[in-house]
């Protein structure tokens, strides 16, 4: 930890308590500092690179034909609609946090939300990159949207992949007004103490004219609260229709009435581990651990035991139901699964997503910092292969075994996983250097000094009374 | 026009203004197109006009490169532009010839069918004949006379060869043709008999020689069973019991492949209670022991002892008159105690007894003469001569035996003894025996010249390498399978100006005549000597009335046989010592298609493998070599040696290696191997294990594993699969392809249908209302044979991309109709079953409801359409297709191989010869789209505008789809389902009749018939 050791303004953050003033200051240092740190930009250097790779296996591919990926027949989708769900499932845990914690009054989620969100937005961007470039004709795909042309094309709406449009659409576009909106008076607060041009300019286009006025507060309270609820149900449809892509099918071991619970238990227990894959880093680097504190940490990691023993209960669930339907199909995919020519991808994710996050029962774990992150890591490992098996493996045995394949990746299906990383890790690191990664004013209304006053007038009344 | 009368006229009939002219005037064409008859002289005359103007012209030498065929500047009679006419031809293999029926589309041949009429095809072709128009455009076809001097390579002229021609027949004249040596393949063909007798006539001192790979042990059997060479084809529609000795009398490796199959399924119908019994003893699973209703595994050098003691069994039931000799003595072999050897036998015999002469024994071409005597005695004494089995001289083939006189040939090329040799079409620097080393000894002739479609091995150690036209270029005749005359006729003028082999003899022999056509007319001069019977010979593809009568060979008592100690052994061997038999591949048969794309594509119809050969074995052979599958081994025998993947082929038998010729060519072309362009060979060389001694079924064959594996390309899973897919899939083999024994079948006729239940029900209304016709398919399992015929045909008519061997490992391969092949029982002795899988052509499809962009719609007429440049690819559809049928381009197929798009304008000579092939009426896809089998829309079109221009309803059986049309069996029928009467409704009405994965709701429009075995009782 060599590069720690030297003058960094985030090692050290002011002793004392989380007054207002400390908050803001230890919140905006972060986008306010000169130089950020050096760990920074080794890890931009590696997560951009990253990106390149994608830039380079997506062009590779659009120029030579997608076979260059290993997709076949019958797996004929593969690693790209893999990448997609994991990262729609990703792009769960920061609108859940944000909205439905919200609406539960759960005011510990102000010290993660800003950045679960964002993590929302880069993992929506990611994921919808996947259906656009997995076709056969990269340069088409907009004709899935229902654009008015002279041919009276129009999309299809009774297939899945349609719904996915919207629905993906639809939470993409929420989730990013109710990220930026939620932003506008930390962006403000930036643009305030900007002391540049730049700075100010940038900033206060994107403060939108926020003065911190009653009446803005009133109706940003008023828009948040809607906004909250609007993203609410949108947290459960858009997996949900994810999941629909499977459902509706007639393939064995997709053709399943569990999946739309199953896939959003799934997405949150996956997204939670990706917030809490990036929080443990973040508030290590950036001097954040008194925003987002072990308490933190430790609620959700409740929260991930919570949604792996649902997915747990999935999988077992799956297997029992594919048994008692007496289709020899399902349960010959289920079997499949488990003890088939894909079993180690199978039990790869029941020891992720079920064994390993078992450990957060002892409070030791999920108090541990490192702990708590490699089980994040394990979590989102095991959610990558648990797409990995309902997708591939169901599709390499289905019906006809005539037709039954084994899929083997190419270096290409890596190079584009790796590189969708590139480019969540890159737009990430970009926030956390350019934009509030706590939300400040969150963090200050749920603050014990904000109901100090109230507080008072409380002490003040019981007291009269007493007299 | 003001008045009735114009002021100008152009003729008298116009001043006239009668009413025939102002009819004229209405037409569009002089004569309707549509009344002129195909057997019209003008079509005749046109080609005779065509050949006269080209001649006229001067260009004879170099006729394709000036293009005067396609264009016209004047519309020919009779020929539409975008009409497709269809002319008669006939194509020889195996020394047998089918009639086709062939396809011109403006000029360019562009699929192959059977010809209705013929009696060998009878509207259908295999899979050879369909891949024959890829061999066409081929464009690594021979392009030039090739002059080669000390190595150096020198593209010459025919006018250079005929030079040559003339100085060294001169010198031949004066000796007599003393060192001159013609080698060829056997062939029925009357005028290539007529050349030879000219030319032999011309040089007493030349001589003649056969070689095949073929082999000539069927006619060294005749030989021995009647003293003289008689040819002999069954008539399995007769027969109620069939025996195949070790020979795959279905499959298309036999010449007579088409008609047997034809013959046999005749014969194969239970629903009127028809049902033969076909029995296989081979050592190698064939198609034909995958249909037969009892197979019994025996290395191939057994069978010899089998059939003895058959033979002894059969006379010993029967009693044969005294003038057919002694039966064989039952022989004392070790096998034949085998109680299951022994039961087979003993139900055989007594099944064969008691169906006299309705009864066929056939033995199979690697299988040594004295099997074929047997065969030929047993067929006498169940009194089947004349009846399942028909004899006619041999009227073509030299007496000698072929290892013989090739032997002697390169004996005496190794000593300068000759000095012209002519290699007509063989390949004998590839296929001869490697002990012979024929390729060393044609260093020693001064003049060697092989005629041939490609320079392959032979050509390039040859003095000279003159093109051979391909069949569809040239004139020439043969002889069906019953000895009908048949005429060969081209369609095209030859792309690379190529010579036939009769044309190259008559410059040999000084013959007046050079043009094939005047040869083959002047062979026939006696019984087509007239325009008229000529014109209707070469109209129908055959000369009518040409069939010999039925001949009665008298059979010679047969000596007692003699058996080796390994003859008489015990049903398994050790390594070491065991057997390999050398097979013709169902693909590239002996080597000559291995050049063909779509044939190496193919997926083998038992082991499913494509792009190459393997070493097969069954499983437990196998085990005992320590053997998986995919590892390379190495093959030894005396001192030679090759290496090649194993792959497991249950109901081989035990102690048996099989392995397919034809493979690992160095000089085939870009698809099969060419040294020079760094092709690498597709498959091993199995010509290299091959001596004269062991020349079809080798002893003491030791197999060792080499390290390595090598990646199998095949169409289907592996045999070697793990135990849960191999549970999982055998679990529902029952409910995917029915089947029941022809008691069960009597008992329970719908046993192949579903218990009633409840109607499904569905959340979609029918996409579509459906009006007129239903198009519907049925496919017999009962019938087909697994022949592959139909996915050939099917790839030519559809413009299907080959996708090559790395596609194929990764399951990209694109065939839009596919054979599936399953195996029940134990491995030993596996039940086969062949199930045809196109489009099932949902009602209710699962395909249509997730498109996202409505690129696959449902037709009024039922069809599942696919709307190519609707198309993006999501690749949802086949994701939800149960049957996996539709397959998607995963690379820009077309473009990589032969260089279309729509973007790009090709010059590419060679590559335009290759865009020739094409169907014209089906779209060529590119890349990113997903594409499936359309019950052959553009056919069904066609008809529909057709009838709707005559004003008629279209007939049932008047639109066959590719893959009926082909079908030796008749197994798919497509028609309309809306007519109860049609072919295709009375079939699925029939209790035998289920839809595939019925329980989906996917209501599909293909129904199969279950398939019925017809096992002996005693056996069952």
């Amino acid at each position: 930890m060599a590069i720690w050791t030297e003058a960094n303004p985030f090692l050290d953050p002011p002793a004392g308590e989380n007054s207002f003033s400390r908050i803001t200051h230890n919140v905006t240092r972060v986008a306010e500092a000169e130089k950020p740190p050096k760990a920074w930009f080794i890890a931009l250097g590696i997560s951009s690179t990253m990106l390149a790779i994608f830039g380079i296996s997506i062009a590779y591919v659009f120029w030579n034909g997608i076979g260059s990926w290993g997709n076949m027949h019958p797996v004929m989708w593969g690693f790209p609609i893999v990448n997609f769900v994991f990262w729609i499932g990703i792009g769960h845990a920061g609108t859940l946090i944000s909205a439905i914690l919200f609406l539960l009054r759960q005011t510990w989620r102000t010290a993660i939300n800003r950045f679960a969100e964002a993590m929302t937005i880069f993992a929506v961007m990611c994921a919808g990159i996947f259906p656009g470039i997995h076709v056969g004709r990269p340069w088409l795909p907009y004709w899935m949207f229902p654009i008015p042309n002279q041919m009276s094309m129009w999309p299809q709406f009774r297939s899945p992949l349609e719904w996915d449009i919207f629905a993906v659409g639809t939470y993409f576009t929420v989730s990013l007004m109710f990220w930026f909106m939620g932003m506008i008076p930390d962006l403000a607060t930036l643009r305030d103490r900007a002391t540049s041009t730049p700075r100010r300019l940038i900033y206060g286009i994107l403060a939108m004219g926020w003065r911190g006025s009653s009446r803005q507060w009133h109706r940003y309270e008023r828009a948040y609260l809607i906004l909250a609820a609007l993203a609410t149900p949108l947290v459960l449809s858009v997996h949900s229709v994810v999941s629909f892509d499977f459902a509706t099918s007639q393939l064995p071991g997709w053709h399943t009435t569990i999946f739309p619970p199953y896939f959003v238990a799934g997405a949150i227990f996956g997204g939670f581990a990706m917030v809490l894959t990036l929080a443990v880093p973040a508030r290590q680097f950036f001097g954040l651990k008194r925003l987002i504190a072990i308490r933190h940490l430790e609620l959700m990691n409740k929260i991930l035991i919570a949604t792996g023993l649902m997915v747990g209960y999935a999988y077992g669930m799956e297997f029992f139901i594919s048994w008692y339907s007496g289709s020899p199909y399902e349960g010959f995919a289920f079997v499949n699964r488990a003890f088939g020519p894909y079993a180690w991808a199978y039990w790869t994710m029941v020891t992720c997503n079920v064994l390993i996050p078992q450990l957060h029962w002892f409070k030791e774990v999920r108090t541990n910092p490192w702990a708590t992150l490699a089980i994040g890591i394990a979590v989102n490992v095991g959610m990558w292969f648990e797409r990995f098996v309902i997708i591939c493996t169901s599709q390499s045995r289905d019906f006809l075994p005539s037709s039954w394949g084994y899929f083997i990746p190419t270096p290409f299906d890596y190079m584009t996983l790796c590189g969708s990383f590139g480019l969540f890790f890159t737009l990430f690191l970009l926030f956390c250097r350019y934009l509030p990664m706590v939300a400040m004013a969150e963090v200050k209304a749920a603050h014990p000094d904000a109901h100090a006053a109230h507080a008072q007038a409380h002490a003040a009344v019981t007291e009269a009374a007493r007299a | 026009m003001k008045s009735q009368k114009s002021s100008y006229w152009r003729s008298l009939a116009e001043l006239e203004n009668s009413a025939e002219f102002r009819e004229l005037l209405e037409r569009e064409f002089a004569a309707p197109p549509e009344n002129v008859r195909l057997d019209s002289p003008e079509r005749r005359r046109f080609m005779q006009l065509m050949g006269a103007s080209l001649a006229l012209a001067g260009v004879t030498s170099c006729r394709w490169q000036k293009d005067k065929l396609l264009p016209f500047s004047q519309q020919p009679e009779n020929m539409v532009p975008g009409e497709p006419r269809f002319f008669a031809t006939s194509m020889e293999l195996g020394g047998s010839a089918n009639g086709l029926l062939v396809t011109s589309y403006d000029g360019r041949p562009i699929k192959v069918e059977g010809n209705p009429e013929h009696p060998s095809s009878g509207g259908a072709a295999n899979l050879f004949h369909q891949a024959s128009l890829l061999s066409l455009y081929d464009p690594d076809r021979s392009e030039s006379v090739v002059q080669r001097s000390g190595g150096a390579r020198q593209v010459s002229s025919w006018d250079a060869f005929e030079a040559l021609v003339k100085e060294r027949t001169a010198a031949l004249r004066a000796n007599g043709g003393k060192g001159l040596r013609v080698l060829a393949e056997p062939s029925s063909s009357p005028s290539l008999a007529d050349m030879r007798r000219r030319l032999l006539a011309a040089f007493p001192s030349a001589q003649w020689i056969e070689f095949s790979t073929e082999g000539d042990n069927q006619q060294a059997g005749s030989l021995l069973a009647f003293g003289s060479p008689y040819r002999s084809h069954p008539t399995l529609g007769n027969a109620n019991v069939v025996l195949s000795l070790d020979c795959d009398l279905v499959g298309p490796t036999h010449p007579f492949g088409v008609a047997n199959a034809r013959g046999l399924v005749k014969g194969r119908t239970p629903d009127s209670g028809n049902m033969n019994r076909l029995y296989a003893v081979e050592s190698t699973l064939t198609l034909t022991g995958s249909i037969a209703d009892h197979r019994l595994p025996l290395r191939s050098e057994l069978v010899k002892a089998f059939a003895a003691a058959l033979d002894a069994e059969v006379s010993a039931k029967v009693l044969p008159p005294a003038e057919l000799g002694p039966a064989q003595a039952k022989p004392q072999a070790n096998f034949l105690k085998d109680p299951k050897v022994f039961k087979f036998l003993a139900v055989l015999a007594s099944d064969l007894a008691e169906n006299r002469g309705a009864s066929a024994i056939l033995a199979g071409a690697h299988q040594p003469p004295e099997v074929h005597a047997l065969a030929h005695r047993m067929n006498a004494v169940l009194s089947n001569i004349g009846r399942t089995v028909l004899y006619r001289p041999e009227l073509n083939r030299t007496p000698d035996r072929e290892l013989e006189s090739l032997k002697r040939l390169t004996e005496e090329m190794r000593a300068g003894a000759v000095d012209t040799l002519l290699i007509i079409g063989a390949n004998p620097a590839l296929t001869a025996p490697a002990d012979l080393d024929f390729a060393s000894a044609l260093g020693k002739v001064s003049a060697s010249i092989a005629l041939g479609e490609y320079e392959d091995e032979t050509a390039r150690l040859c003095n000279w390498h003159l093109p051979l036209a391909h069949y569809l270029e040239s004139w020439g005749d043969a002889r069906a399978h019953d000895g009908t005359l048949s005429l060969i006729q081209p369609l095209i003028l030859p792309l690379h100006g190529g010579r036939s082999a009769l044309e190259v003899l008559a410059l040999f022999a000084g013959d007046n005549r050079r043009e094939g056509l005047d040869i083959v007319r002047r062979t026939h001069a006696a019984l087509l000597g007239s325009d008229r019977a000529w014109n209707k010979a070469v109209h129908d593809g055959f000369a009518a009335g040409t069939t010999p009568p039925r001949f009665f060979p008298t059979l010679k008592p047969l000596s007692a046989l003699q058996f080796s100690a390994r003859e008489l052994g015990d049903s398994n061997v050790s390594n070491g010592a065991l057997e390999l038999v050398f097979l013709p591949d169902s693909k590239v048969y002996d080597g000559r298609f291995a050049n063909n794309s779509w044939l190496q594509e193919l997926a083998d119809p038992l082991s499913k493998q494509s792009w190459g050969n393997a070493a097969r074995m069954s499983p437990k052979t196998a085990a005992e070599l320590r053997v998986g599958e995919g590892d390379l081994v190495q093959l030894t025998l005396a001192g030679r040696s090759l290496e090649l993947p194993a792959i497991f082929t249950p109901g081989q038998a035990e102690g048996t290696v099989a392995v397919s010729l034809g493979y690992g060519r160095h000089a085939a072309g870009h698809v099969g191997g060419l040294d020079e362009a760094g092709v690498e060979p597709v498959g091993a060389n199995a010509y290299a294990l091959r001596t004269i001694e062991a020349f079809h079924i080798a002893p003491s064959l030791s197999v060792a594993r080499v390290g390595g594996h090598q990646d199998i390309a095949t169409t289907q899973d592996l045999y070697a699969i793990d135990p849960v897919g191999k549970i999982g899939s055998e679990g529902r083999l029952s409910e995917l392809v029915r089947e029941a024994t022809l008691e069960e079948f009597k008992k329970e006729p719908h046993f192949a249908r579903e218990a009633p239940r409840e109607p499904l029900l569905s959340l979609w209304s029918d996409p579509v209302s459906y009006q007129g016709h239903r198009w519907g398919m049925s496919i017999d399992l009962n019938r087909c044979i697994g022949c592959n015929a139909c996915v050939v045909a099917c790839v030519s008519e559809n413009n299907i991309p080959v996708v090559g061997k790395a596609n194929v490992i990764k399951g990209r391969e694109m065939f839009w109709l596919r054979v599936d092949r399953y195996f029940k029982g134990p491995p030993e002795e596996p039940q086969v079953s062949f199930q045809p899988i196109p489009c099932q052509q949902c009602e209710n499809a699962p395909c249509e409801q997730v498109c996202p962009v409505g690129a696959t719609m449902h037709s009024h007429e039922g069809l599942n359409d696919m709307v190519y440049n609707r198309c993006i690819g999501t690749r949802y559809c086949s994701s939800n297709c149960p049957y996996k049928v539709r397959r998607f381009n995963y690379f820009n197929y077309h473009l990589d191989k032969v260089g279309v798009t729509p973007f790009n304008v090709v010059t590419d000579r060679k590559k335009l010869i290759q865009h020739m092939a094409f169907n014209p009426e089906v779209t060529v896809r590119a890349r990113g789209v997903m594409e499936k089998c359309t019950f052959c829309v553009q056919r069904i079109e066609k008809t529909k505008i057709k009838a709707k221009n005559a004003r008629r309803s279209i007939q049932d059986g008047e639109i066959k789809t590719a893959c009926q049309q082909t079908c030796p069996t008749d197994a798919i029928v497509f028609g309309d389902l809306s007519d109860s009467a049609s072919q295709v409704a009375r079939l699925q009405a029939l209790p035998r009749a289920y839809a595939l994965l019925e329980e989906l709701n996917n209501r599909p429009r293909v129904r199969y018939l279950a398939r019925v075995r017809n096992p002996h009782p005693e056996l069952a």
